[in-house]
C-alpha cells in the first residue's frame, strides 16, 4: 500500500513523530543491554561500547541470587492464575452471552465494573484473611488473590465473543441429539479456542508482571516471585549492584515482549472479534 | 421454552463467578470497611476505634501531600495521551513501512513487569552513575547531579514522567485501532476541498476518534491511580510524604506500618477520588454516545 500523495510536510511529520518515540522507548532499553553486559569496573562510565564484554553479572545472578527460583515462581503464579482465570470466566461468560434470565445486566456489570475500581484496596483484607486460613505465603493464595484482577477482564472479552457467535448454533447442537452441556462442551468452546488462548495469555503475562499482591502476600521463604525479588535487591538499603539488577531486569522483563511479539497477530485478530 | 435441564446449566455455570464476586469482591471489601473502624495491626488484636482513622487522615499534615500527590500522578494520563496520539499517527500514515515492528518496539514498555521498569529508571536516573545525570552534565544543562527522587520538587514530577513512559502504549493500542477504521476517502475528500493537515485533523481524524479517546482516558486515570509499581519502587512514597499519591500511601500503612485499619481508610480516599477524576469524563462519554 503505498501512497505518495502525501505531502512532503506531512511525510517529514510522520516521520520526525515515529523517529522521536522509537528514540523514546529504545534508548534507555539498549543502555540497559550494554550494562547487563559491563564489568563492574566500567559501571561509573557512561560509555555505550564497554570495553570487555563481561557475563559476571549474569554468572552472579544465577549462582549468588539463585534467581531462577523466583522465575520459576513467577512462572507458576502466572501460569495457575491463568488456568483458574479461564476455569471460572469461561462458564460465566457463556451463560452471561447467551442465555436469559433475571438481573443478567446488573449481575455482569457488578463483575465487569470493578474494571476501573482500585483493586489494590482489597489487598488489606486478604492479607489479614490469608494469615488467618493458611493461605499466607502460598501459591494457591497467590492465585486466588490474582482472580480480582484477572476475571473482570476475561469475563468481558469472552462474553464479547461468545455474544458475537450465531444465534442458533446450540439449538442446531441440540437437534442433532447433544444435551445442553454437550451444545456448550463439543460446540462452543471449540469455537472459542483462540479467544480463550488470548485471554490466557493475557492473566499469565498479568500474574507474571505482578508486585503489589506477591509483595505483600509472599515472604522470602515462600514462593517469592521475580518481580519481589528485584524490588527487594533496590530497597535493601544497601548498594545496589546495578549490572545484577540490570541482568535481573533482563530476565523477568524480555519473556512477556517475546510472548507478546510472538501474539500479537493473533490477539489483534481475536479482539477484533469481539 | 426454559427446560429445567437449561436452568441447571445456568446455575452450575455461574456458580464459580458468584462465588469469585462474594467472596474475592464483596466479602473482602465489606471486611476492609468493617477493618477501617479499627486499629488493625498485622498480627494482634484489633481495637475499636469508630470513626477515627477518617477523621486522623483528614487532619493529618500529609493528608494534603497525599491529594496534591495523586494529582499530580493523574497528570500522567495526559501525558500518555501525548505521546500515544504522536505514535498513532505516526503509524496510520500510509507512507510509512515495517509498521508490525515499530508498533512491536512500542509496546514494549508496556509488555513488561512494572517493578522491571521502575528498576531501570532508578539506575537510569541514579544521581551518581545514571545515564541521564551524566548527558545533563555533560550538556551543561545542570550542573550538579540532581537526587531526582529525594528531592520534594522533583520526586513527583519524575514518578509521574517514569509512569507516562510506561503505560502510554495502552492507549496508543486502542486509538491506533480508531485510526485504521477510518476510510482513507474521507480524507482525499477533505483534501479536495482544499483542507490543510491540521484542518483534516480537526473535521476527520479527532471526530472519528473521540471516543476512543475518552474511554482510554477514563480506564488509564483508573488504572493509573492503582498501578504503582513504579513510583513505590522509585521513591516508595517520600521524601517524606511528597509522591504518597493515596494508593502509595495505604500500601505503606499496610506493608511497611503495619496499620491494616489506617490502610483500608485511605484506599476508601482512593476510591473516592477515583470516581471523582473518572466522573466528568464519563459523563461527556455519555452524552457522546447519547448523540450519535
Amino acid at each position: 500500500m503505498t501512497d505518495d500523495r502525501s505531502s512532503p510536510g506531512q511525510k517529514a511529520l510522520g516521520h520526525g513523530g515515529l523517529a522521536l518515540v522509537l528514540a523514546l522507548v529504545l534508548i534507555p532499553y539498549v543502555y540497559v543491554i550494554v550494562t547487563a553486559f559491563k564489568p563492574a569496573e566500567e559501571i561509573y562510565d557512561a560509555t555505550w561500547l564497554p570495553q570487555r564484554i563481561s557475563f559476571d553479572a549474569w554468572i552472579e545472578v544465577f549462582e549468588v541470587n539463585r534467581f531462577h527460583l523466583y522465575l520459576w515462581n513467577s512462572l507458576v503464579a502466572g501460569a495457575g492464575s491463568a488456568a483458574l482465570a479461564i476455569l471460572i470466566a469461561v462458564p460465566g461468560a457463556y451463560i452471561f452471552a447467551r442465555k436469559e434470565f433475571r438481573f443478567r445486566e446488573p449481575f455482569f456489570y457488578m463483575i465487569v465494573g470493578t474494571l476501573i475500581f482500585p483493586f489494590i484496596l482489597l489487598i488489606v483484607p486478604i492479607t489479614i484473611t490469608w494469615i488467618r486460613i493458611g493461605l499466607f505465603d502460598t501459591f494457591i493464595g497467590l492465585w486466588l488473590a490474582f482472580q480480582i484482577f484477572a476475571v473482570p477482564y476475561s469475563m468481558w472479552i469472552l462474553r464479547g465473543y461468545f455474544a458475537g457467535l450465531p444465534k442458533n448454533l446450540e439449538e442446531a447442537a441440540m437437534v442433532y441429539g447433544c444435551t445442553q452441556f454437550q451444545a456448550f462442551y463439543r460446540v462452543m468452546l471449540p469455537l472459542a479456542k483462540p479467544v480463550i488462548v488470548s485471554v490466557l495469555f493475557l492473566a499469565f503475562l498479568q500474574g507474571w508482571s505482578d508486585f503489589l499482591f506477591s509483595n505483600m502476600l509472599t515472604t522470602g521463604d515462600g514462593p517469592r516471585t521475580a518481580s519481589v525479588a528485584i524490588y527487594a535487591s533496590t530497597a535493601g538499603g544497601e548498594r545496589v549492584d546495578w549490572q545484577v539488577l540490570m541482568v535481573m531486569t533482563l530476565l523477568t522483563g524480555v519473556p512477556p515482549v517475546v510472548l507478546y511479539m510472538l501474539a500479537q497477530k493473533h490477539l489483534a485478530k481475536t479482539f477484533a472479534a469481539t | 421454552m426454559k427446560r429445567s435441564e437449561e436452568r441447571w446449566l445456568i446455575i452450575l455455570f455461574l456458580a464459580p463467578t458468584t462465588l469469585f464476586m462474594l467472596l474475592l469482591l464483596w466479602a473482602p471489601f465489606l471486611q476492609g470497611m468493617w477493618m477501617s473502624l479499627h486499629r488493625w495491626p498485622f498480627m494482634g488484636e484489633p481495637v475499636w476505634l469508630g470513626l477515627r482513622n477518617y477523621t486522623d487522615f483528614l487532619g493529618a499534615a500529609y493528608f494534603w501531600d497525599a491529594i496534591e500527590a495523586t494529582l499530580i500522578y493523574s497528570l500522567s494520563t495526559l501525558f500518555q495521551l501525548a505521546v500515544a496520539l504522536v505514535a498513532a499517527l505516526a503509524l496510520r500514515q500510509p507512507f510509512v513501512r515495517f509498521k508490525a515492528l515499530w508498533r512491536g518496539i512500542m509496546i514494549i514498555s508496556y509488555a513488561m513487569p512494572p517493578v522491571v521498569v521502575g528498576a531501570i529508571w532508578l539506575f537510569l536516573l541514579d544521581p551518581g552513575l545514571g545515564m541521564i545525570t551524566h548527558y545533563l552534565m555533560a550538556f551543561g544543562i545542570i550542573e550538579q547531579p540532581i537526587y531526582w527522587f529525594a528531592e520534594n520538587t522533583w520526586a513527583k514530577w519524575m514518578i509521574t514522567l517514569v509512569a507516562s513512559w510506561t503505560f502510554w502504549p495502552f492507549m496508543f493500542l486502542i486509538i491506533l485501532s480508531a485510526l485504521q477504521a477510518i476510510p482513507q476517502s474521507r480524507y482525499e475528500l477533505a483534501e479536495i476541498y482544499g483542507a490543510n493537515l491540521w484542518q483534516r485533523f480537526v473535521v476527520v481524524t479527532l471526530p472519528a476518534i473521540r471516543n476512543a479517546i475518552l474511554v482510554v482516558v477514563i480506564l488509564r486515570l483508573a488504572f493509573n491511580l492503582a498501578k504503582i509499581e513504579q513510583p513505590f519502587t522509585l521513591t516508595g512514597g517520600g521524601p517524606g510524604y511528597e509522591t504518597s499519591v493515596l494508593s502509595i500511601l495505604m500500601y505503606r500503612f499496610a506493608f511497611m506500618s503495619g496499620d491494616f485499619g489506617m490502610a483500608f481508610t485511605v484506599g476508601m480516599f482512593l476510591v473516592v477520588m477515583t470516581a471523582a477524576l473518572i466522573l466528568p469524563f464519563a459523563w461527556l462519554f455519555q452524552r457522546q454516545v447519547g448523540r450519535a
